[in-house]
């Protein structure tokens, strides 16, 4: 199982280039996407999804051209684009029965998948509801399990946590690592958090270049020994932004408690810290920035 | 001052949307072609069996009732968008935080809407300086003559059109398909009623009191002439009246406080709407509550913090019964079915109608089956037609769709089939009693109707993404075809005689080119973007 994205660039109307020259290479398991907002990340995910066509480049499906046969890629996807509708006078589980029927399950195999999966979001109580009268989170669970009817072999979902309690985000991101086996899941997100804790790659993109595609573990490596907290006077916090990536503030009796992104040890009474994603984000984010100027 | 600051700002924003859009393109368009068939005298003022000379008060008359009539008419679908477009992109939530109070923001509403007629009008004001200039039957150019019908007659009847549309978008029960139908209807009222009661005073579009100035001139140069006067779709040359002069409406003071009314009575609409405008509260907007009372017994669920009371263990992404490849790929019977239950979902009491005009086929003589028992049954289910190729739009599940597979195969002709089984089934009883009665001709006829009518809503849905298109034409056709019985235009065919056999393979050439180019558009769209 592959999926391969060879230099894709995508142009909207009025020359916004949203990708360029994008090439990745993927295989079973969790890629977490990463990148700021505008980066990006959706457009990739919509042509991932069929939803858009690149404006060159090719995006292939175990070696075959999507663009020739998107049905080939459907019949495999699973999807929770970042905005979504819902028919709002359906309850889930008639609406969850509709999509089934879009995507060509059975009627006896969708009855069957939709109560399962209905239990799976825990939904099941409210599963006879309009959905019109559903919150956010609750429409939020319909989307994942949608994503889900046709036991997709390739996952892609954007910014699927959005909305979700935190005792739903921690089970959607198990989810997401049972669900890595045998497949592959995209996982579109400006929370680093949320790939820290179920991505087995990470590739960063901004503005629509790919910065890097590797494991967490060698982007940790990248910024080992280069975390440190600094405590300093409120009145100081602005000049150390300026001279260093500051990757969290929490103010405390004694300062500043500032946690620094730096090759060298950035003040006296610094300390080494253990590294983050998010700071492993952040120096990567900056430093493709620094080359690749403004 | 700051209040108008605001309202300038509601209504600038909002025109600027608009005319950024390729549809106001279209609307502008629609403008000229108005112009053009005015010009050309496809559209005419008929004295009887004579027309004026095309001179400045007559060419005023002609086309600034042309914008009093059809743009009246068609523009209140067009600018019936303006709440809409807040609520539905979610900048209504964004506003109804502000300061803002209802009266500024519907009157910017308005102001915009008058914004997007008057410039219809304008075009209209400037193809009629064009028709004189072309036509050449008068070189005698009064400026007054020519343009004031435009500001007395045109802009209050615009004004009122753009009021009304604002109105109805106030009011829950008239914001959908139901008050885009009552339109035509209060539009036809609105024309016909001063007409009945002699009374211009009654008449928003000005056309009686062009009748009113007219009618003594023509008495006086047109030989035998009896009161006849009509704004019409002319299908034949109409020669002009060589003794009759007209030098346009003398306007008195009385004549123009007569017009201005209209605009007062524009503004009460609007300051009307404030007292049923939302103010995009969810709660007030919507028929559904934002969270309905769950079932008793059933414990609620925190969406918004993690100390809720530990949940009950769930089924483990695991335990999921694997789906076997052959399951993957049911038959579209399967989708057809699934279209039909999502079109006719929501309708309580709208079955029992239909099944009673379904008995009432069965039951009537068969003229009165397939006449206007077959009318009704056929326009009781616009709702659920007009919703076809636009509900993916609406209620943006285009992304969830256009990923799954073969859905231009499948999808599409499902839903247009779940429309044809609507067709058929509220019209059986009418088919039924032609074939009975060995009618093979109107069974024919009446298929085509069937075949035509979710083809011609799919095309509309698909092309426009909003359902008042079909809405608006499909009423307008069904009122001079089934109901008022042209033949040609009764797409049941009950109008058509020994023509209808000819008639009906004409709607399913035409159902068959909508259905052509509801397919197209849908493949561009999944193409595009």
């Amino acid at each position: 199982m592959k999926l391969e994205i060879d230099n894709v660039s995508k142009t909207y109307r009025g020359g916004v280039e949203a990708l360029r020259n994008f090439r990745l290479e993927l295989g079973p398991g969790v890629l977490g996407l990463l990148g700021p907002n505008g980066a990006g990340k959706s457009t990739l995910m919509r042509i991932l999804a069929t939803v858009t066509r690149p404006s060159t480049g090719r995006v292939l499906w175990n070696g075959k051209d999507i663009q020739d046969d998107p049905d080939m890629l459907r019949n495999a996807l699973g999807y929770l684009p970042q905005d979504f509708g819902i028919y709002p006078n359906l309850s889930a589980i008639e609406f969850l029965g509709y999509l089934a029927a879009v995507k060509g399950l059975g009627a006896a195999c969708a009855q069957r998948r939709i109560g399962e999966l209905l239990e799976l979001v825990n939904l099941v109580d409210v599963a006879r509801r309009p959905l019109g009268g559903f919150s956010g989170g609750m429409r939020q669970r319909v989307g994942i399990a949608q994503a889900l009817l046709n036991d997709p072999k390739l996952l892609i979902v954007d910014e699927p946590t959005a909305g979700l309690d935190p005792e739903e985000r921690v089970r959607f991101r198990n989810l997401l690592s049972e669900l890595s086996g045998d497949r592959i899941v995209i996982l579109s997100t400006h929370i680093v958090s949320d790939v820290e804790a179920v991505a087995t790659n990470i590739a960063l993109i901004d503005r629509g270049k790919l910065v890097l595609h590797d494991t967490p573990e060698t982007l940790l490596a990248g910024v080992n020994g280069k975390v440190w907290e600094v405590v300093v006077p409120s009145g100081d916090l602005p000049s150390l932004r300026q001279r260093h990536i500051v990757s969290s503030t929490a103010h405390r009796s004694d300062g500043v408690h500032t946690r620094v992104v730096a090759d060298t040890i950035p003040g006296p009474d610094a300390h080494p810290l253990e590294p983050s994603l998010e700071d492993a984000y952040l120096a990567a984010l900056t430093a493709h920035r620094t080359r690749e100027g403004p | 001052m700051k209040s108008l600051r605001v309202v300038y700002a509601i209504a600038r924003a909002d025109f600027q949307e608009r005319v950024r859009r390729y549809s106001y393109l279209v609307t502008l368009l629609f403008a000229v072609y108005l112009g053009y068939a005015a010009g050309t005298g496809q559209i005419s003022i008929h004295l009887g069996d004579y027309r004026g000379l095309y001179s400045s008060a007559w060419i005023g008359a002609l086309v600034s009732l042309v914008a009093t009539s059809f743009v009246s008419l068609v523009g209140f679908y067009i600018v019936k968008s303006a709440v809409e477009r807040d609520r539905r992109t979610g900048v209504g939530e964004i506003l109804a935080g502000t300061p803002l109070t209802r009266v500024s923001y519907l009157l910017g509403k308005f102001l915009s809407n008058c914004a997007v007629l008057g410039s219809m009008v304008l075009v209209l004001a400037l193809a009629a300086v064009a028709m004189q200039l072309l036509a050449a039957e008068d070189r005698n150019f009064h400026t007054w003559a020519l343009l004031s019908p435009f500001l007395l007659l045109a802009l209050p009847a615009m004004a009122m059109t753009a009021a009304t549309a604002l109105l109805f978008e106030t009011l829950r029960f008239l914001r959908g398909g139901f008050g885009n139908v009552l339109w035509f209807f209060l539009w036809g009222v609105g024309v016909a009623v001063p007409a009945l009661m002699e009374l211009p005073q009654l008449d928003p579009s000005g056309l009686w009191l062009v009748y009113a100035s007219m009618a003594p001139a023509a008495r006086a140069g047109i030989p035998g002439y009896v009161n006849s006067f009509s704004l019409t779709l002319a299908d034949k040359y109409v020669p002009v009246a060589p003794g009759f002069h007209w030098n346009g409406i003398g306007w008195t003071t009385e004549l123009v406080l007569l017009r201005l009314v209209w605009l007062a009575i524009a503004f009460a609409l609007v300051l009307c709407g404030v007292f049923f405008f939302d103010r995009f509260d969810p709660a007030r907007s919507r028929t559904w509550p934002c969270v309905e009372p769950l079932p008793e017994g059933v414990p609620i669920q925190a969406e918004t913090g993690a100390s809720a009371a530990p949940r009950p263990p769930l089924r483990a992404l695991a335990s999921l019964t694997p789906l076997a490849s052959d399951v993957r790929h049911s038959g579209t019977s399967r989708l057809v079915v699934a279209e039909l239950r999502l079109a006719l979902k929501g309708y309580r009491w709208w079955y029992a109608v239909a099944g009673g005009l379904l008995v009432a086929q069965f039951a009537a003589p068969l003229d009165i089956s397939r006449g206007p028992l077959l009318a009704s049954a056929w326009i009781w289910p616009i709702f659920v037609w007009s919703a076809l190729g636009t509900r993916e739009a609406r209620f943006n599940t285009e992304q969830l769709l256009f990923s799954c597979p073969r859905i231009l195969r499948r999808q599409l002709p499902a839903a247009w089939f779940a429309g044809f089984i609507v067709a058929a089934l509220t019209g059986l009883g009418a088919a039924v009693r032609l074939a009975f009665a060995g009618q093979f001709a109107g069974l024919v006829a009446w298929a085509a109707g069937a075949v035509f009518i979710p083809s011609l809503a799919l095309a509309l849905g698909v092309w426009s993404g909003a359902s008042k298109f079909f809405e608006a034409m499909y009423t307008a056709l069904w009122y001079v075809g089934p109901l008022k019985q042209v033949p040609g235009l009764d797409f049941t065919g009950s109008a058509d005689g020994p023509q209808a056999f000819r008639f009906a393979l004409m709607y399913l050439v035409i159902a068959a080119s909508l259905a052509t180019a509801a397919f197209l558009k849908r493949a561009r769209q999944l193409r595009a973007a």
